[in-house]
């Protein structure tokens, strides 16, 4: 069913059927409900940590370092946290019946997520604009539904997709964007090292795709600095 | 004044052995009497817990400065495939998929990028300084600002960047520009804690040259406090080492603090 609405939006999503969003989750939540699992993963990723800092050469029995391990590999759990979330079990409750029709905007989300090919973070700002159809979406859901999706490895082209392709599942709204600025540290600390860039991606659905007014209506209200 | 610190000060300049290692404890340790009329510093915490009280994590600074790698060329490539592998587990440990396309070469890419962002426990200062002191006949501060910096969270092992600012007063000998660039790239490319990697650089710049005084600040942003934990996106890091007349007179550090912000 929710690749039928996707693909009635415009096609754009339905290239890409193996960014499965709910059906994947399904999967992970099945295997993280067991809390013992849970606990032998955590110290499979502690013990991974520990040969990380030795075959670094630093040593892993210094102060600074006893705790380490185990740090960094809750922090990582954290950040990937995004796999164990479903947007139905955000988003349920918070969509509402209102006569609204004009663009509907929430910007500058501060975004924080792990590149997928370095395991560095990526930082920046998303921003969201739906044209309701009749319903409505509580505001921070919004947020919500980034915090979702960049809380996983991933691609920032994927995340503006599947943060589009979330909202028009839920909603089933006239159109929607979703732009996000990001800065990569894989690209500013390491490889080439370029300190002031940044990228951009946007997604553009429904209206948003086929009208261009409202295409600049859009920019013209999130993009003004 | 405080002159047994200035002459505990310039005796490093004599006797670059084991004593001056012991010395320069006194002026970590955390015992240290400040000047009368110091409250114009930067917010400077006195070494934390973990660093300050014992002698040994001011001696190992020392130590380092002498005997800095712990790592080769040789040794990055001989411990890819088991860094590469840890890297693996942790993305199977995260329920992820270590196949699909996306990941398949992360765990090399993945390690290959530690072993950058740790490349500073491959690099001694000797080799990096050797060829650049020069004598001068200037004695006015030399400050260089805006240094961006890179690190790496020992506790977490996530990002920290920001900006370092490093001004020394020099007693006939100066520094090519860049060197002072390089020394923080060499202890920032490491696991670290802001104000040990503060330390670092100024004792670096210290035995280096002998200079009258050093000043470093570092403002940074520490990731693990942004985007984990307590999640506070606007939130910097100052800490500062002032060194020699930087810390002895207010004035010095006064027009250091001045320079650095405009």
């Amino acid at each position: 069913m929710e690749y039928h609405l996707a693909s009635e939006m415009n096609g754009v999503v339905a290239k890409y059927p193996n960014m499965c969003i709910e059906s994947k989750h399904d999967v992970l939540c099945g295997e993280e409900k067991d809390s013992k699992d849970a606990a032998d993963k955590q110290s499979h990723i502690e013990k991974s940590y520990t040969t990380i800092l030795s075959e670094l050469g630093e040593d892993a029995n210094r102060e600074g370092l006893l705790r380490t391990p185990l740090r960094a590999a809750k922090a990582m759990q954290f950040l990937t946290k995004g796999y164990k979330e479903t947007t139905q079990d955000i988003l349920n409750d918070a969509i509402f019946d209102e006569n609204h029709e004009e663009m509907v905007i929430v910007k500058d989300i501060d975004l924080f997520s792990l590149c997928e090919h370095h395991l560095v973070p990526f930082f920046g700002k998303a921003h969201i604009a739906y044209l309701p159809n009749k319903k409505v979406v509580g505001l921070s859901k919004l947020a919500r539904i980034v915090e979702i999706y960049c809380r996983r490895l991933q691609v920032q082209e994927r995340l503006t997709k599947q943060i589009a392709s979330a909202i028009s599942e839920a909603l089933e709204p006239a159109g929607v964007a979703v732009v996000i600025e990001a800065v990569h540290l894989c690209m500013v600390m390491r490889g080439v090292q370029k300190t002031n860039t940044s990228t951009v991606t946007s997604v553009m659905l429904g209206s948003f795709h086929d009208d261009p007014k409202i295409k600049k209506e859009f920019f013209g209200l999130t993009m003004r600095k | 004044m405080e002159h047994s610190k200035q002459t505990q000060y310039t005796s490093n300049e004599k006797t670059d052995s084991g004593d001056s290692g012991s010395v320069l404890n006194g002026h970590f340790d955390g015992m240290v009497k400040r000047p009368a009329g110091g409250t114009g510093r930067a917010a400077a915490p006195q070494p934390p817990g973990a660093e300050s009280g014992s002698h040994r994590p001011a001696a190992s600074v020392m130590e380092s400065w002498r005997e800095e790698r712990t790592r080769s060329v040789e040794d990055n490539e001989m411990s890819l495939p088991s860094l590469a592998a840890a890297y693996t587990t942790i993305l199977r440990g995260l329920g992820e998929d270590p196949q699909r396309q996306g990941l398949l070469k992360t765990p090399w890419r993945a390690a290959t990028a530690m072993q950058f962002f740790t490349k500073g426990y491959q690099e001694k200062i000797i080799d990096v300084l050797n060829d650049a002191i020069f004598d001068e006949d200037h004695d006015e501060m030399v400050i260089v600002k805006d240094i961006d910096m890179f690190s790496m969270c020992e506790h977490h092992l996530v990002p920290i960047f920001g900006r370092v600012h490093i001004g020394y007063l020099p007693n006939k000998r100066v520094l090519g520009l860049s060197k002072l660039a390089r020394i923080v790239e060499i202890y920032s490319r490491r696991l670290q804690v802001q104000e040990r990697l503060t330390k670092q650089i100024a004792v670096a710049i210290t035995e280096a040259l002998q200079p009258t005084g050093v000043g470093v600040v570092i403002e940074a942003t520490h990731m693990c406090m942004v985007m984990r934990g307590v999640q506070k996106m606007n939130s910097k890091t100052v800490t500062s080492t002032m060194l020699g007349v930087f810390r002895e007179d207010p004035k010095t550090r006064d027009e250091f603090l001045t320079l650095i912000r405009s």
